[in-house]
């Protein structure tokens, strides 16, 4: 019974969340240009130079996993601002005043998040078949690729919801999210392989989940080499765990 | 029955007291205002009651529930109407509504019904399917309302539920809020910064100051406490005067031999009753003024100031209302 419960609270608050990309979906497009840019732009031109090396592997091919995961976290990452909005407005109270638990509120929100970026992830994911980037496309890499989506989403929408507890304003949130996204990013496998990195990086690289995120989409999509993949997905799943517990104990300070 | 039950509530945060040890009673069915400036602590004392933030100290009770032991039963009874947006204007008014009917566990079989019965009530039909952002402000202010309708909630909070509208669409939620009353006999606990409102609408109304209530009552004994209204009454007659004071009534001395000032309580009832004693002594009037107390009055009675500083919630809540048109 509450188990269902507990499902159906976080359906319904992922249901509505959709609904709005359903009435207004030119943020998915917005959202895209910049992986567009990524891909069209960087990764075609790093391509002709062969300066990374990247294996066996064409640098697009290794580059469009990385580029996937940066236009989840991108989705992600303004989840908390968003957050701060509904407080700013009164959306936040009146959904606080309902018998809804809190826990149920960041899995829904951070659940959407997760859907969301799989809707944002597709469009970087065609682009990649129409600029002719060679992947792996079997039922087991695509379920595994949109699971690890799903999961990333949740992931960092949840940090960004616990920093939106400890920050409280737009402006704050505003420039935090721009101050993580790029240093996640270039401390992570995804645009380059970790061992061409300094050692300080590499540290960084190592304990930075996105590294994992991107490793586990490459195994998939690239080199069909699975033999890390139960590590990479522990991490996922205890890094997903780690950030929903701390967006949901820390949020109801965000309208205090 | 006191549904609301309020004894020596404290907030704190940090150093500043917000709320400095109120205590207060609701009865069952009836409108209850907190009237105070902005600061005085009302959204604070709603959002306590609500479970929204922990209480400092005191003890407070809703139908019966313990705001600390009971955190989910209260918000079971409770329908909350912030003062800020709180309809998502990237949603139509309909799904807007669907949203809450999910949230409150209405069971699936008489969802559609009883959200057809407060699109309905509130008088959004013809619009319950056009985003809620393109919605005027007084219609978002009846959206917002029927979204906590569904639930039926015994307790309604209403946070300033009048403000940043226009008079015309002001006087149309005063309308809906008394309906709800009536219909639904929900019990009301609203906030507002706005005499008329707490004078048209409330049975009851606390006057908050500084996060303390000055003085408890009925707009009109609160009224009365201030010593009465002024009836001025002018008569050709020259006895006129002579006979209200026979009649026992309490003259100014400063009246002229044609006005008469008298000093009443609740003025607006007396006026026929006077005007007949005056006719059976055979005078007739000429004209009748009355000045009424206001609440206005009363509040600068106990809280020493006027209420003046209203004006500047009403435009950041207009500001507000406007973003969430733009943005949702």
């Amino acid at each position: 019974m509450t188990v269902t419960r507990l499902f159906t609270d976080i359906f319904t608050i992922t249901e509505f969340e959709l609904r709005k990309i359903w009435h207004d979906s030119s943020q998915v497009f917005i959202r895209a240009v910049q992986p567009v840019l990524w891909l069209l732009v960087f990764g075609e031109v790093f391509s002709k130079t062969r300066v990374l090396p990247t294996g066996d592997y064409s640098y697009l091919q290794f580059l469009t996993p990385g580029i996937l995961a940066q236009s989840v976290i991108f989705v992600a990452i303004f989840y908390g601002f968003n957050m701060v909005m509904d407080r700013d407005m009164g959306l936040l109270h009146k959904l606080l005043s309902t018998p809804i638990p809190r826990y149920s509120i960041i899995l829904g929100k951070t659940l959407s998040a997760g859907v969301r970026s799989i809707i944002q992830a597709l469009v970087v994911f065609i682009l990649a078949l129409l600029i002719q980037v060679h992947l792996i496309l079997t039922p087991v890499s695509i379920i595994g690729v949109l699971l690890i989506i799903t999961l990333t989403g949740m992931c960092f929408s949840g940090f960004s919801i616990f920093l939106a507890s400890l920050f409280k304003t737009r402006e704050r949130m505003m420039g935090i999210g721009q101050a993580i996204i790029m240093p996640l990013f270039f401390a992570s496998s995804a645009i380059y392989p970790i061992d061409i990195m300094p050692v300080w990086l590499k540290v960084l690289a190592r304990i930075n989940p996105l590294s994992y995120i991107v490793e586990a989409m490459r195994s998939l999509l690239v080199s069909g080499d699975y033999h890390r993949i139960g590590l990479d997905f522990g991490i996922i799943i205890l890094a997903t765990a780690v950030m929903i517990i701390l967006a949901s104990t820390s949020f109801s300070r965000i309208i205090r | 029955m006191s549904v609301i039950e309020v004894e020596g509530l404290v907030k704190r945060f940090g150093q500043f007291t917000a709320v400095g040890g109120i205590s207060f009673q609701v009865e069952q069915g009836e409108i209850f205002g907190l009237l105070g400036p902005n600061g005085a602590g009302k959204t604070t004392t709603i959002r306590c009651l609500l479970t929204l933030i922990p209480p400092t100290a005191g003890t407070a009770k809703i139908a019966g529930f313990d705001v600390f032991k009971h955190q989910q039963q209260v918000r079971e009874v409770s329908g909350y109407v912030p003062q800020d947006v709180s309809v998502d204007g990237d949603l139509t008014g309909y799904e807007n509504l669907l949203f809450y009917a999910k949230l409150f566990r209405i069971p699936g079989v008489v969802r559609k019904e009883r959200i057809k019965d407060v699109i309905r009530f509130m008088e959004l039909t013809d619009k319950a399917n056009e985003l809620a952002r393109n919605y005027s402000g007084g219609m978002m202010r009846r959206l917002e309302i029927a979204q906590v309708l569904i639930n039926r909630p015994r307790i309604l909070f209403l946070d300033e539920p009048s403000i940043g509208l226009d008079p015309a669409a002001k006087r149309v939620v005063w309308d809906y809020i008394n309906r709800l009353r009536n219909e639904f006999g929900a019990t009301i606990l609203l906030t507002t910064h706005d005499m008329n409102e707490a004078d048209q609408l409330c049975d009851h109304i606390a006057i908050m100051n500084g996060g303390k209530i000055a003085v408890t009552g009925s707009p009109s004994e609160l009224k009365a406490g201030l010593g009465g209204d002024i009836i001025t009454i002018v008569s050709s007659d020259s006895n006129c005067r002579q006979v209200l004071e026979q009649l026992g009534y309490r003259l100014m001395p400063r009246s002229q031999d044609s006005a008469c000032d008298l000093v009443v309580d609740d003025g607006e009832r007396k006026i026929p009753e006077i005007i007949d004693k005056l006719r059976s002594h055979g005078i007739g009037t000429l004209s009748v003024s009355l000045k009424v107390g206001t609440l206005d009055d009363v509040f600068l009675k106990y809280a020493g100031k006027r209420i003046g500083e209203g004006d500047l919630t009403f435009r950041t809540t207009r500001a507000v209302r406007r973003t969430a048109r733009r943005h949702g």
